[in-house]
C-alpha cells in the first residue's frame, strides 16, 4: 500500500486554479521529488497536504488515514514533518528550543507536573535534552544548542530546520528546496545528507527542488508539475526523457531570464 | 554566550575581566544597597529613603555577585527590612504592597502579551471579575440575591475566595478566548478591549433587575482577610500576603515557561503556523495563556477588593489595562523580571514621585512661595506620562529595558553536557 | 405593550436621531478605513484627532461668540467656518502624529505601531485637557447653540434643523471623498497603494506622501466630525474621543474595513441600530435592560462581526497567506 496517496487534488485561489486534479503517489522508504517551473503549484501542493488550505476537491491518504480536512497540528500527529523554502525558524528561541517545540508532542507531562516541576517532568525534560543534542550533532550543530536561531548561518539556519522537523520522528519529511541559496558544494553534501537521513532516520522522503542534479541523484521517483497538473512522472531516467517536461522548462527558461540559474541548469540537464 | 548588560555572569570573580571601573560601579553598588535599608529603617517616614531602598532593590538585582548572595539580600530587604518599616508607616507598606499586586498583574498579562504575542487589552476585566467575586459576598451585597447562607462571609473565606476568583476569571478567560483567539493581532486587540468595556458596563448596571453589583455605587464594606479570630487589615499584613502571592506567581510562571507548554507559547508568538505544523495545539495553548493570565488578575483582584475595602467600575477601566500593559512593554515583553521592574518604577512613579511632587508643590504654593495653576499639577498627567512612556519605548526600546533572554534551563539546572556525537557524523562542515 | 405604541409613534424622531448620529460615526470610520486600507493599522489615536477636531471648531465658535459676532453672521457660515479650521487643525495633527509616532516603527512587528498608536491617544487626551484647563478652568466645552428651528419633514416627523446641516453636510463630504479618491490622481494613488505598496513604490508613486495624505484627509474627515457632533450635542470632553471612536471604528469593520463605502453604510447602520436599540431595549425587555446597555449593544456587534464575519458586510473574505 502506498504511504501517501492524493487523488484528484484540486485548489482555486479566486480565479486561479493553483493545483487541478493531481494524482500521486508515493511508497514507503523513497524519495520522492515534485519538480516544475516558478508558479508550477509546488509549494502549494506541500501546503495542502500540510493542512495549511481547505481541499477543494479531492482526497489525501496517508498510511490509511484521510488528511483532506485535517488541520496542521492533526497532520502533524501523524507524523508528517516539513520544512519552509524561506527557512521559518522560531527566530528568537534557541537553537535547543526549536527542536524541544517538535518533541511537543513525544512530551506527556501534564500542566500539574510542570507547575510543581516533578521529578517525572525533570526527568522528561532531561531526556527530551539528550535528544537535542543527538539530534544537533547529527546535523553538525553541536555546540550551538545555546544560540539564538536568527544568529546561525544562513546553512546552519537549514539544517536547523531539517533537525527540528526530524524531532517529531517523521514518517513523512517534506523538504521544500534544501538547497536554494548553496552553493553547489554544499549541495552536493545536502544530496549525501539526504540519502543518509533516510536510511538513520527510517523515513520517507518527499523533496521540492530546482537543483536538477540534486534531483536526479537523489530521487527514486519524480513527479512534474506545471500550472498546476502533473504533466509527467516517472524515475529519474523516464523523466530525463520526456518530452513534454523539456518543453515545459524550455518555455519557462525564455520567459524568465533573470532566473537565479535553478532552471538553467534545469535545461542543461534536460537537454 | 554574550554578556547581559545588567546580568551578573561568571565574569565576575575571575579578576581578568574585572576592570578598575567594574569595581568601582560593585563599590558604589554595595554602599547603596547596605546604606539604604539602613536609612529607610533610621527614618521609616522618609520618601526619598525610600525611593533609595527600591532602588538598592534594582542594584542588588544588578549586582555581580553569586546567585546565592542575591538571593539573601533580597529576602533580607523584601521579608524583614520592609515588613518592619511597613509596621511603622502604612504608606509605604501600600506602595510595597501596590507594587507587588502589579507585579503578579504585569506577570500574568506578559504571559499573553509577552511569551504568546497576543495583545490584551482588556486584562482589567479580569480583575474586575475577581475583586467582585470577593466583594459581593465578602459584604451584604450577596443578601440581595443569594437563597442561603449568611452574608457577609468571615475574612477566613478570603484564602479560599483567592482559589475561588482565580477559578472563576480563569473560566471567564476562557469562554472569552474560545471565540476570539482565532483573530489576529490587532483585531484581538481591539475585542479584548470591547469584552472588557461590556464587563465593566455589566458591573456598572447589573443593580437591577436583581441588585448584584450595586451598579455604580460600589460595594463597601469588604471583609478583610482573617486567620481564625485575627483580622489582617494592617498595610504591612497586605504586604506580606501579596510578598508571598508574588513569589509564588513567580515559580509558577517560570516553571511553565521553561516547560513544554512554554515553549509552545514563545513558538506560537515567533511563527503561528509553523508551531501547528510541529504539532503545537495552539488554540488549546492560547486558551490555557489567556486561561492562566486571567486567573491571576482574578486573584489579586480578591486581594484589591479586600483591601479597599469597596469595589466599583470605575477601577477597572481601559486605563487599568493599559497601565499594567506599560509595565509589561517598559520592563520588556517576555522578561519575567523586567515585568516586574517594569511594575515597579511605574507604581513607584504614579505612587509616589507624582503624589510627591504634587503634594510638595502644592505645599509651596499653600506657603506662597510659588503659583501653581491647579491645571499644572503633576499628579494630573498619568494618562500623558503613560502614553509617552509606551509611544517612547515603541520607537526607542520596543523589546523594554530589560529584554526577554533566553536560557538553556535543563542544561543549567541539571549541570548536563553536550553529548559526543551519538547518532551519526555531522552533516557539512560550515562552508 | 403600551410603552411599544409610544415608540412606535417616536419612530421618525428616532430615525432622524440615528442618522445624525450614524453620519457622524460614518465620517470618523473613514478616517480607520482608510489607513487600515493603506496600511493594515488601525490608527488608535483617530478618536482623538476626532475630539481635538471637536474642541477647536468648539473653540472657534465661542471665539466668534465672545467677538460678538456669532449673533450676527449667518449659522450655515459659522458652522462651516469652525468646521473647515477645525479640519485644517485635524489634518495637521494627523499627519504630525504620523510622522513623529508612526513612522518610526513603521517595518516593526504589526503590534508595535499599534501600541504607539495608544500611547498617543493619552497624550493628546491629557494635552488638550491640559490646555482646556489652561485656558478656561475646566476640561469640558459647551458649545454655543447654533440652530434653534425645528422643520416638519412630513406631518409625523419634525426634526431640527442642525440634524439636516449634519446629515448634508456628511453626505457632501462623502461624494467629495469618493470623486476624488476615484477621479484626482492623488486619490487613485491612494489606492494603487492601498492594493499594492511595493508594486505601487514601483510605478513610481511617493509611497511616503500617499500615506502622509490619507492620514490628512483621514484626520480632517475626524475634525469635521467632531464639530458636528460638538455642535449636535451641545458638549465635548477630552475623553468623549474614546467610546466614540471604538464605535466608529466598529461601524469601519462592520462595512468592511478598508472599504470606503463600507465605513459610510456601517456608520450610518450603527447609529440607527444605537438609537433605535436604546430605544427599544427598555421596551422589549419591560424596564429590565434600558437605554444603559446602549455601548455593550455597539461593543457586542463588534465583538460579533469580528468573530463571525470579520471581512464585513462590503468586504470580500481573505484568505490567510502563508
Amino acid at each position: 500500500m502506498a504511504l501517501l496517496e492524493v487523488k484528484g487534488l484540486t485548489k482555486t485561489f479566486g480565479g486561479l486554479t493553483a493545483i487541478n486534479s493531481v494524482d500521486f503517489s508515493m511508497e514507503e522508504h523513497q524519495i520522492v521529488s515534485v519538480i516544475g517551473p516558478n508558479g508550477a503549484g509546488k509549494t502549494t501542493f506541500f501546503n495542502m497536504i500540510s493542512g495549511y488550505y481547505p481541499v477543494d476537491s479531492g482526497t489525501i491518504t496517508f498510511d490509511g488515514h484521510s488528511l483532506t480536512k485535517l488541520t496542521p497540528e492533526k497532520v502533524a500527529a501523524y507524523r508528517i514533518a516539513r520544512t519552509f523554502q524561506n527557512i521559518r525558524l522560531f527566530q528568537n528561541m534557541l537553537v535547543a528550543e526549536n527542536i524541544l517545540v517538535g518533541f511537543y508532542m513525544n512530551l506527556k507531562a501534564g500542566i500539574g507536573d510542570i507547575i510543581l516541576r516533578l521529578p517525572r517532568m525533570r526527568a522528561e525534560e532531561r531526556a527530551a535534552y539528550d535528544k537535542v543534542m543527538e539530534l544537533l550533532s547529527y546535523v553538525g550543530l553541536a555546540g550551538k544548542e545555546g544560540e539564538l536561531a536568527k544568529n546561525l548561518s544562513y546553512g546552519q539556519q537549514r539544517r536547523l530546520e531539517i533537525a527540528r522537523a526530524l524531532a517529531i520522528a517523521p514518517k513523512l519529511l517534506m523538504l521544500d528546496e534544501p538547497a536554494a541559496g548553496l552553493n553547489p558544494r554544499e549541495t552536493e553534501e545536502m544530496k549525501q545528507f539526504i540519502l543518509r537521513l533516510r536510511d538513520d532516520m527510517n523515513t520517507t522522503i518527499l523533496l521540492i527542488e530546482h537543483d536538477m542534479k540534486l534531483v536526479m541523484g537523489l530521487s527514486d521517483r519524480i513527479t512534474v508539475l506545471n500550472y498546476g497538473e502533473k504533466i509527467a512522472e516517472g524515475t529519474p531516467e523516464e523523466i530525463r526523457g520526456n518530452e513534454q517536461v523539456v518543453r515545459a522548462y524550455l518555455g519557462v527558461e525564455e520567459a524568465d531570464d533573470e532566473e537565479d540559474g535553478g532552471d538553467a541548469a534545469a535545461g542543461e540537464v534536460l537537454a | 554566550m554574550a554578556q547581559h548588560p545588567l546580568r551578573p555572569g561568571p565574569a565576575a570573580f575571575d579578576g581578568k575581566t574585572f576592570a578598575v571601573k567594574d569595581w568601582i560601579v560593585l563599590g558604589l553598588m554595595a554602599v547603596v544597597i547596605l546604606a539604604a535599608p539602613l536609612w529607610l529603617m533610621a527614618d521609616k517616614g522618609n520618601s526619598v529613603a525610600f525611593i533609595a531602598f527600591l532602588a538598592s532593590l534594582l542594584c542588588v538585582y544588578r549586582l555581580r555577585v553569586p546567585a546565592w548572595l542575591r538571593l539573601l539580600l533580597a529576602v533580607v530587604d523584601l521579608a524583614v527590612v520592609m515588613p518592619l518599616v511597613g509596621a511603622s508607616s502604612g504608606t509605604f507598606a501600600h506602595v510595597a504592597t501596590v507594587i507587588c499586586m502589579y507585579g503578579v498583574l504585569a506577570l500574568g498579562l506578559n504571559i499573553v502579551v509577552g511569551f504568546t504575542g497576543l495583545l490584551n487589552l482588556g486584562y482589567a476585566a479580569f480583575y474586575a471579575v475577581g475583586a467582585y467575586t470577593y466583594a459581593i459576598f465578602a459584604s451584604t451585597q450577596a443578601r440581595n440575591f443569594m437563597p442561603f447562607g449568611v452574608y457577609p462571609l468571615s475574612g477566613n473565606w478570603f484564602w479560599l475566595f483567592l482559589l475561588l476568583a482565580m477559578l472563576v476569571s480563569g473560566f471567564v478567560g476562557f469562554l472569552l478566548g474560545l471565540p476570539v483567539l482565532r483573530l489576529k493581532g490587532d483585531y484581538l486587540a481591539v475585542v479584548t478591549l470591547g469584552f472588557a468595556e461590556i464587563i465593566r458596563l455589566l458591573f456598572n448596571n447589573l443593580s437591577k433587575p436583581v441588585n448584584i453589583t450595586n451598579g455604580p455605587m460600589g460595594i463597601t464594606p469588604i471583609q478583610p482577610p482573617m486567620i481564625f479570630s485575627l483580622r489582617l487589615d494592617k498595610p504591612v499584613h497586605y504586604y506580606v500576603i501579596v510578598l508571598a502571592l508574588l513569589l509564588l506567581t513567580f515559580v509558577v510562571v517560570r516553571n511553565l515557561q521553561n516547560s513544554r507548554i512554554g515553549r509552545a507559547w514563545v513558538a506560537i508568538r515567533e511563527d503561528e503556523l509553523v508551531a501547528r505544523t510541529m504539532g503545537v495545539p495552539v488554540v488549546r495553548m492560547k486558551l490555557l495563556a489567556f486561561s492562566i493570565a486571567a486567573g491571576l488578575a482574578g486573584m489579586m483582584g480578591v486581594v484589591f477588593a479586600a483591601m479597599q475595602s469597596y469595589v466599583d467600575p470605575t477601577s477597572f477601566t481601559f486605563m487599568e489595562s493599559i497601565v499594567i500593559l506599560c509595565m509589561v512593554i517598559l520592563g520588556g515583553t517576555g522578561s519575567m523580571t523586567g515585568v516586574i521592574i517594569g511594575a515597579l518604577a511605574v507604581i513607584v512613579l504614579q505612587l509616589q514621585i507624582l503624589k510627591d511632587a504634587s503634594s510638595y508643590l502644592t505645599s509651596l504654593t499653600t506657603a506662597g512661595i510659588l503659583n501653581l495653576p491647579s491645571w499644572l499639577n503633576p499628579a494630573k498627567y498619568e494618562r500623558l506620562i503613560f502614553g509617552l512612556i509606551l509611544v517612547l519605548m515603541c520607537i526607542f526600546r520596543p523589546n523594554g529595558l530589560i529584554p526577554e533572554k533566553r536560557v538553556l534551563q535543563i542544561k543549567e539546572k541539571l549541570g548536563l553536557k553536550p553529548k559526543a556525537d551519538a547518532g551519526g557524523n555531522a552533516a557539512s562542515k560550515e562552508g | 405593550m403600551n410603552q411599544l405604541q409610544v415608540l412606535v409613534k417616536i419612530i421618525p424622531q428616532l430615525l432622524s436621531d440615528g442618522l445624525a448620529l450614524g453620519f457622524v460615526y460614518a465620517i470618523v470610520a473613514l478616517g480607520y478605513t482608510m489607513v487600515y486600507g493603506i496600511l493594515e493599522f488601525i490608527n488608535f489615536a483617530h478618536s482623538e484627532l476626532f475630539m481635538f477636531g471637536a474642541f477647536v471648531g468648539t473653540e472657534v465658535l465661542l471665539l466668534l461668540k465672545s467677538a460678538g459676532i456669532l449673533a450676527d453672521m449667518s449659522p450655515t457660515v459659522a458652522l462651516l467656518l469652525s468646521m473647515l479650521v477645525a479640519m485644517i487643525f485635524s489634518g495637521a495633527l494627523g499627519v504630525t502624529v504620523d510622522r513623529v509616532a508612526y513612522r518610526p516603527v513603521r517595518s516593526a512587528p504589526k503590534l508595535v505601531p499599534f501600541i504607539s498608536a495608544i500611547g498617543v491617544s493619552f497624550i493628546l487626551q491629557d494635552l488638550v485637557r491640559m490646555v482646556e484647563e489652561a485656558k478656561n478652568g475646566k476640561f469640558y466645552l459647551n458649545a454655543p447653540t447654533l440652530f434653534t428651528n425645528r422643520i416638519t419633514l412630513a406631518p409625523n416627523m419634525v426634526v431640527p434643523e442642525k440634524t439636516l446641516y449634519i446629515v448634508g453636510l456628511c453626505l457632501l463630504m462623502m461624494v467629495a471623498l469618493t470623486l476624488f479618491v476615484s477621479k484626482n490622481k492623488w486619490g487613485k494613488a491612494m489606492r494603487a497603494v492601498a492594493q499594492d505598496r511595493e508594486t505601487a513604490r514601483l510605478m513610481g508613486i511617493n509611497v511616503d506622501k500617499v500615506i502622509a495624505l490619507t492620514f490628512l484627509i483621514g484626520a480632517a474627515l475626524g475634525g469635521a466630525a467632531g464639530t458636528l457632533f460638538s455642535v449636535q450635542y451641545g458638549s465635548i470632553s477630552p475623553y468623549s474621543g474614546f467610546v466614540l471612536g471604538m464605535k466608529a471604528f466598529t461601524a469601519a469593520v462592520f462595512g468592511g474595513i478598508g472599504k470606503i463605502p463600507g465605513a459610510m453604510l456601517g456608520g450610518i447602520l450603527l447609529g440607527l441600530i444605537e438609537v433605535f436599540g436604546a430605544s427599544f431595549l427598555g421596551a422589549l425587555t419591560g424596564g429590565v435592560f434600558g437605554s444603559e446597555y446602549k455601548d455593550v449593544l455597539a461593543f457586542a456587534i463588534l465583538i460579533l462581526i469580528l468573530i463571525f464575519k470579520p471581512s464585513g458586510l462590503l468586504g470580500k473574505p481573505v484568505g490567510e497567506k502563508v
